[in-house]
């Protein structure tokens, strides 16, 4: 991988932020972001990055391309927590295996939206219609793990999923309500609407994701002391399926002709687990599972190495494929 | 002052509004919430991870006649071995205004 890449990605400001925070956890300083503030950020995110998705989907319009490469995405979401599933039986029993390959079959809005800002810095651009990708792939995988759940797992009867509480989890989460929500939005106001929205979600974004991501520094770094509960297994699942899922993404890319930008953004996607979504959903269909197993492998293992290695990595090999 | 039974509960964040639910079919009257409760039980630590409520508990309390304390604990009990927390039921005087 090009050493200069590699700088680039992390002598940006809010990779240098996340590392910040981590290091003032590892350092023992008593640096936090008060309580409230990480969930406004996150919000702000999310609105910003489905305005603007919307705005660049209404310039674009809704193609065949564009179609193609959604349903590509749920095929992504639908395959990787299956053979996730299988790999992690190996070594897991059924309730951890199915929270793990859920969490890896969905995907981190944060790790798309700093992938962005990487592509930006580049000066390349992606297609408005990923962020509706990114969307489309927040859900699948919870639905595919509570399939595997109700097909592997051995429960007494008091014990059975509530499948409308839990789809309702998957496809109404907050994240997914305000990123469709927002598209929408984005899609229906066009130029006008972004020009409106654009000096509080479009100049200040990359400022209010440093500030994110320096709170996400602090929080990984609570949880790296978890990392040796979690095992060698599966530390080694956790920086190993990202790149094996994003180089299938790529492979998938490549043969179905999606332009450089979005071929990247897809790999992201398919690379990154959740943190958000799934953990909450897993927690009340699956409460079996250990959430210190599977909050800490994606926030503590793939986030970081997503940030700071797969980013630059995964960009690497499709500049070097797309030329 | 009146005898009444006070009943706590402690539960993930995310189990809140089942807990709710057996208090408001139970009769009770009415209820305190404290959201983003920490600390450390049998199924580990609460710190209260600030993206997701998996790692963080609610607590609950009501004061209640010794008859609906006992409905309370007895809807509770399934959903507590499922997913761990904690109920406890102790004597108070309610002061009657």
């Amino acid at each position: 991988m090009g050493f200069d890449l590699l700088l680039q990605n992390i002598l940006n400001p809010p990779v240098l932020m996340f590392l910040l925070g981590l290091g003032a956890v590892l350092l023992k300083t008593e640096l936090e972001v008060p309580q409230p503030l990480p969930k406004l950020f996150s919000l702000y995110l999310l609105i910003a990055i489905g305005l603007h998705g919307g705005y660049e989907l209404s310039k674009s319009g809704i193609t065949l391309e564009v179609l193609k490469v959604l349903l590509l995405a749920v095929f992504m979401a639908v395959l990787v927590p299956v053979y996730a599933f299988f790999i992690l039986r190996l070594k897991l029993d059924v309730y951890n295996a199915v929270a793990i390959s859920a969490t890896y079959g969905s995907i981190s809005a944060v790790t798309f939206i700093t992938a962005g800002s990487f592509l930006n810095n580049l000066g390349e651009s992606y297609g408005g219609y990923m962020v509706a990708a990114m969307t489309l792939m927040e859900s699948p995988a919870i639905v595919v793990g509570l399939i595997l759940l109700t097909l592997f797992a051995k429960r007494e009867n008091n014990s059975k999923v509530n499948w409308g509480e839990v789809l309702r989890e998957a496809f109404l989460n907050p994240s997914v309500y305000i990123l469709m929500g927002t598209l929408l939005i984005g899609f229906l106001t066009g130029e006008k609407g972004w020009k409106a929205m654009d000096p509080l979600f479009g100049v200040l974004f990359k400022g209010m994701l440093a500030f994110f991501l320096l709170d996400m520094g602090i929080v990984a770094g609570r949880r790296i002391g978890d990392i040796k509960r979690v095992g060698v297994f599966l530390v080694a699942f956790g920086i190993l399926l990202p790149v094996f899922n994003a180089l299938v993404g790529i492979f998938l890319a490549k043969t179905f002709g999606f332009a450089k930008g979005d071929a990247f953004m897809f790999s992201i996607l398919c690379a990154s687990a959740s943190y958000i979504a799934v953990p909450a959903a897993m927690r009340l269909s699956v409460p079996e599972a250990n959430p210190s197993l599977y909050v800490t492998m994606s926030l503590a293992i793939t986030f970081p190495f997503n940030i700071a290695v797969g980013i630059p990595l995964y960009y690497f090999l499709i500049n070097h494929l797309w030329g | 002052m009146k005898p009444m039974k006070k009943v706590e509960v402690v539960i993930d964040s995310i189990y809140l509004s089942r807990v709710l639910n057996v208090l408001e079919k139970a009769g009770v009257s009415g209820y305190t919430v404290i959201k983003d409760a920490l600390g450390k039980g049998e199924r580990g630590m609460m710190a209260g991870d600030e993206l997701t409520d998996v790692f963080k508990n609610s607590y609950v309390f009501t004061v209640c006649p010794e008859e609906t304390a006992y409905k309370i604990a007895e809807e509770l009990r399934p959903l507590l071995k499922k997913v761990g927390g904690a109920c406890l039921v102790s004597d108070v005087l309610w002061l009657t205004h």
